[in-house]
């Protein structure tokens, strides 16, 4: 090799170290730094050696989630999770010990994962409720890899539970509803999916203790109190959405009529001409019984009264 | 030599190109690399954002702004940010940090805001602080001659408005129709509306990996007004009959603290948590006051258009809801005996009390039994449940609940207020309800092999309901016994004392392929219930008539209920999903009178496909129907006639349907459009016959119009991005409701009852466009 030869091609050697270091130090930067690598993140490796930034589903979000902390000690590795998946790690088209989501791993198999730490608080009572006996496993809901899991974000929380829960999504698009479209109130808000002391996986231990929660004016006790309130407030409500506001299963005087027949006006049959009038000469007006709010014109403390000149719960 | 010099002279060449090749290479692989490094930060560090813009609304309305405060035209602020951080997030670079914060804003521009934040160390501790307001707009329409602020305890109407014409009471006529011009001047509109703040704070600590200890703390301030009906004595002593009625803007002045305190011991085999629940309601208010426009202040004669006599109405008052406490004491925890045994459950102790002054009502004519209610109402509550698959095909479980509301108030017999409808009502008695009910649940779910499983459950409920107070037990009001001796001679403050239901349900499950999976179930329940035949409620006196016997409140009537339920699922391919899922449920009371039967039934259909890697479209189609009839008497005596039977049908329909579709990856990547289209027809409707038709009229029998809500929305979102830190959002949104609804009628003027104030109230239609435009930008 002549002279120029040579120059040319240390040139390009020089040019390809140079290039090779800047490689290099880019690489320096990338978590396959040997020597910055934790313990736990070393077992983590064995699966994000493959699963890395070019998976379709995130899964490298993780680590944007508590999930992902390793400084903490509970924090699970890939692993703790899925299991070792020795079969995987030979041969790449067999599934992972505990494969999470609808149609993979057995949905008892899926939770016990989960529940090997989330056993308590809220899902105490896990076992034997509704979604477990279901068959639903945690991973129907929750996306443990994504940086924010859409069942525990407000605005999205409900596009969840309408998934599986379709009557729900049609109440809530009716006039009458709580603020759900606007993410003020969400399932739960009322709810605990993982398990309840109460009725429908309530938070609390009745419907009218999770009603009191925040509507503690109709709490009382009241001196006169009106029965079916303090039962359930679902004997008049329907609280995910109704044509009849504020979120009535019936309009009064009807609603009322299902349980009073006597007294006063309750015994009146009313049809059109009584509830909405009879406009035109030789017509009428509406019964004040019966139009608008109809009983509860007067009757208006149908969540009790503490006036003492309120036993018709109308002061 | 040669060999080696041509050797080492070959070998320099080939390292030569060796390293030329490697640096062009090497060049698009750091690119890729660099690439690769902000793939991984993009996906494992949080991405802070700010959002700003405006939008614009094209009409006012309280009812499309009812909850996303955007009820009034014009344009409004788009305001969000997001931002996280901390040494935790360094993970997946090999940190070992455990700090995180997070600080957020949504709605800034709107009544709807909220605004947080929080810091934690992961494993130690974590404290929390957030904002949350929202403004419930309730009409935008309401009209009233009621001078106050909306909001506040005092509306007044001066002596000047003049005494409204009354005087063709019950019959078709002027009525307030006649109101002067004076008074019909006075009429002002009103934004009616309620504020909600609720502002929280939290704090973690944990001790290790056995204990820690939360605290939650969080006040909601209410403030603002509902619309309430009121009525209104039809002279100043309250004696006269013939109610008015009115509706007021009702003052919701409340603050609401609730507590909770909690400690978790978490073992090896069992976990244990005990917690403090206290919520504190306070009603700025005790009384709303409001004038009488209806009578004079003299002694009642009407002097139509004229000021009342000393040149101001008589007052009238309610009372607001009481303060009142809840405190409780709750104990939560599980044990696994072994991997297949568990048993779980809580316990709960509470006491809700309530003493505010009664309030001073004008009408009140002689002195109160007490000053105070003295309320206390003690819950309490256990549930327990064992669980078992010691095979894997075979999971049981057995549970038992107990819930107990013992209202330990004090009764009293009320004898000092006057009648608004005619006579004197003469003694009442308040009846502090208490109630109890036991429940044993037993399921089983047996897997017959891997494709199909069946699951047997049993239910029972036993609820019993009863009156501390004998006096409430026993109170024989002295008219009725004068008036009905025969019948009601075992007055008791509850009708039903005791209900035992069963019910037995079964759901099967069965994978039909690989692709579809069906599922079935039905379930039975009987309720038996004990009815106090002679009951009659001591809060009632005869003047005004008592329950016909044999009517008994559906939740309390023995009752047959059969429940089916299905659906199926196809999952066509990885791209194609389609279910169909359904209900159907059947009521039967056992009542002569009152509800008798009731049945509702839904039906879901829903299909969702990927049409592309970056592409989706689904969409659903709910049906839902529900019937109920009523069978009641127009007796006042106890006994019905049947002649005097009459039947109310109620229907009630929703059919609803929605489409969403979302694309990403136009334009090289830069643009996302999403879109959702919904359709959502309600319509209730009744219908009244009365046994012999000889009684009917239009005010007695006929269908109603139906009550129809047509609502549609679509709302469009295309997102650019501008490059890698910066996006611009435009977002159309269009919603319209048509509102067919005859509820409003009764407060028009022109329409209302002779005896009622119009407030002018329309139904919420609407028809709003919405533009928003935004620019996001993101950063690290």
């Amino acid at each position: 090799m002549d002279l120029p030869g040579k120059f040319f091609a240390a040139c390009v050697f020089a040019g390809s170290l140079i290039w090779s270091n800047a490689a290099l130090a880019a690489d320096l930067t990338q978590p396959q730094a040997e020597a910055r690598v934790t313990p736990q993140w070393k077992g983590d490796a064995v699966c994000t050696h493959c699963h890395d930034e070019s998976e379709s589903r995130p899964i490298l979000s993780i680590y944007q989630t508590k999930h992902g902390v390793k400084g903490d000690p509970r924090t699970p590795g890939c692993q703790s999770c899925h299991g070792t998946s020795d079969n995987h790690l030979k041969d790449k088209s067999q599934p992972t010990d505990v494969t999470f989501g609808e149609n993979k791993s057995d949905a008892k198999v899926q939770n016990a994962a989960c529940l090997s730490c989330h056993r308590a608080g809220k899902r105490t009572r896990w076992e034997g409720g509704q979604h477990q006996a279901n068959d639903v496993p945690c991973s129907s809901c929750h996306a443990v890899h994504a940086s924010v899991d859409k069942v525990r974000n407000r605005k999205t929380q409900t596009e969840v539970c309408f998934t599986c829960h379709k009557e729900q999504r049609a109440d809530s698009l009716k006039i009458s509803t709580h603020p759900i479209d606007a993410g003020k109130v969400v399932c739960s808000d009322c709810h605990n999916p993982h398990g309840s002391g109460g009725p429908k996986l309530l938070k609390k231990n009745t419907v009218t203790e999770t009603c009191y929660s925040c509507h503690a004016e109709k709490r009382g006790p009241f001196l006169w109190e009106h029965q079916p309130v303090n039962k359930d407030c679902t004997n008049c409500h329907t609280p995910h959405g109704s044509n009849i506001s504020p979120l009535l299963k019936s309009r009064a005087p009807f609603l009322c009529d299902e349980c009073h027949d006597g007294p006063h006006d309750s015994p009146n049959p009313y049809g059109p001409g009584a509830a909405v009038g009879r406009p035109g000469s030789g017509g009428g007006y509406g019964d004040r019984s019966a139009a608008g709010r109809a009983c509860m014109n007067c009757h208006s403390m149908v969540h009790g009264s503490n006036s003492p000149s309120g036993a018709f719960l109308h002061r | 030599m040669r060999t080696i010099r041509e050797h080492f002279a070959v070998s320099t060449l080939t390292l030569a190109i060796q390293g030329a090749l490697l640096a062009m290479f090497a060049a698009p692989l750091v690119a890729v690399a660099a690439d690769a490094d902000q793939d991984v930060a993009t996906l494992t560090q949080p991405t802070n954002s700010v959002e700003i813009g405006a939008e614009n609304v094209s009409k006012k309305s309280a009812k499309f702004g009812e909850y996303n405060g955007l009820n009034k035209s014009g344009a409004d602020l788009i305001g969000n940010f997001s931002a996280r951080g901390g040494d935790a997030y360094q993970s997946y670079d090999g940190g070992t940090g455990v700090t995180r914060w997070e600080i957020k804003g949504t709605d800034l521009g709107t009544t709807s805001r909220e605004v947080g934040g929080a810091v934690s160390q992961q494993g130690a501790w974590n404290l929390g602080v957030n904002y949350d307001q929202l403004r419930h707009h309730i009409t935008d329409s309401y009209q009233t001659p009621f001078q106050g602020t909306m909001g506040g305890n005092n509306l007044v109407i001066p002596g000047t408005f003049g005494v409204i014409d009354a005087t063709d009471d019950d019959a078709v006529g002027t009525g307030t129709q006649g109101m002067t011009a004076n008074q019909l001047a006075s009429f002002r509109t009103v934004d009616v509306y309620t504020d909600r703040k609720n502002t929280s704070f939290n704090a973690g600590y944990t001790f290790n990996r056995q204990w820690s200890v939360q605290f939650d703390f969080n006040r909601l301030d209410q403030s603002g007004a509902k619309l309430i009906g009121v009525s209104m004595s039809p002279d100043a002593l309250g004696v006269g009959a013939g109610e008015k009625v009115a509706t007021l803007m009702n003052p919701t002045n409340y603050k609401t603290d609730t507590f909770d305190i909690a400690a978790t011991w978490l073992g090896e085999k069992g976990h244990l948590t005990a917690s403090y629940f206290a919520s504190i309601f306070k009603d700025g208010y005790s009384s709303l006051s409001w004038s009488n426009p209806f009578i004079d202040s003299g002694g009642g004669s009407a002097l139509t258009g004229s000021a009342p006599a000393g040149g101001a109405f008589p007052m009238n008052t309610f009372a607001t809801p009481p303060n009142n406490n809840f405190q409780q004491l709750n104990l939560l925890g599980g044990y696994d005996f072994t991997s297949a045994t568990t048993l779980a459950g809580g316990m709960s102790y509470g006491r809700n009390t309530q003493n505010s002054s009664f309030i001073d009502d004008p009408l009140l004519t002689s002195a109160l039994p007490q000053g105070a209610l003295n309320g206390l109402v003690v819950t309490t509550h256990a549930d327990l449940k064992l669980t078992n698959q010691t095979s894997k095909d075979l999971a049981l479980s057995a549970g038992l609940k107990y819930n107990e509301r013992d209202n330990r108030t004090p009764s009293n017999t009320f004898t000092s207020f006057a009648s608004i409808a005619g006579d004197p009502w003469g003694a009442v008695t308040n009846a502090p309800v208490s109630n109890k009910n036991y429940q044993l649940e037993l399921a089983g779910t047996y897997r017959i092999d891997k494709k199909q499983s069946v699951r047997l459950a049993y239910d029972y409920d036993d609820v019993k309901s009863w009156c501390n107070n004998s006096l409430a037990n026993s109170f024989q009001s002295a008219d009725v016994v004068a008036t009905y001796p025969t019948y009601y001679t075992n007055s008791a403050c509850v009708q039903s004392p005791s209900s035992k239901e069963h019910k037995l349900s079964t759901n099967y499950k069965l994978k039909v392929a690989s692709d579809v999976s069906l599922n079935a179930g039905y379930a039975y329940a009987r309720r038996r219930a004990d009815i106090n035949s002679s009951y009659y409620n001591p809060m009632q006196t005869s003047a005004e008539g008592l329950q016909n016997l044999g009517y008994v409140p559906y939740f309390e009537a023995s009752r047959r209920e059969h429940i089916l339920k299905a659906g199926i699922n196809w999952q066509a391919s990885d791209r194609f999903n389609v279910g169909m899922s359904g209900r159907y449920v059947d009521d039967k009371y056992d009542a002569a009178l009152g509800v008798q039967k009731g049945h509702a039934w839904g039906l879901n259909l829903d299909a969702a496909y990927g049409y592309s890697q970056t592409g989706t479209v689904s969409a659903y189609f709910s049906v839902q129907r529900r019937q109920r009839d009523l069978l009641s008497s127009a007796d006042k005596s106890p006994l019905a006639t049947p002649a005097n039977l009459w039947t109310n049908r109620m229907s009630d329909d929703t059919n609803t349907v929605g489409v969403t579709a979302k694309q990403k990856d136009l334009m090289g990547g830069r643009l996302e459009l999403a879109g959702d289209l919904s359709y959502s027809l309600g319509k209730t409707r009744y219908s009244t016959q009365i046994q012999d038709s000889t009684l009917c009229s239009d005010i007695t029998c006929g269908s109603l119009p139906a009550i129809r809500n047509d609502m549609k929305k679509l709302k469009v979102t295309a997102i650019y991005a501008v490059d890698k830190a910066s996006k611009v959002a435009l977002t159309y949104l269009y919603k319209k409701l048509k509102s067919d609804d005859y509820y409003y009628s009764a407060y028009q003027l022109g329409w209302t009852d002779v005896t009622v104030l119009p407030t002018n109230q329309q139904a919420p239609n609407y028809s709003v466009n919405v533009l928003m435009a935004s620019y996001m930008y993101s950063f690290r």
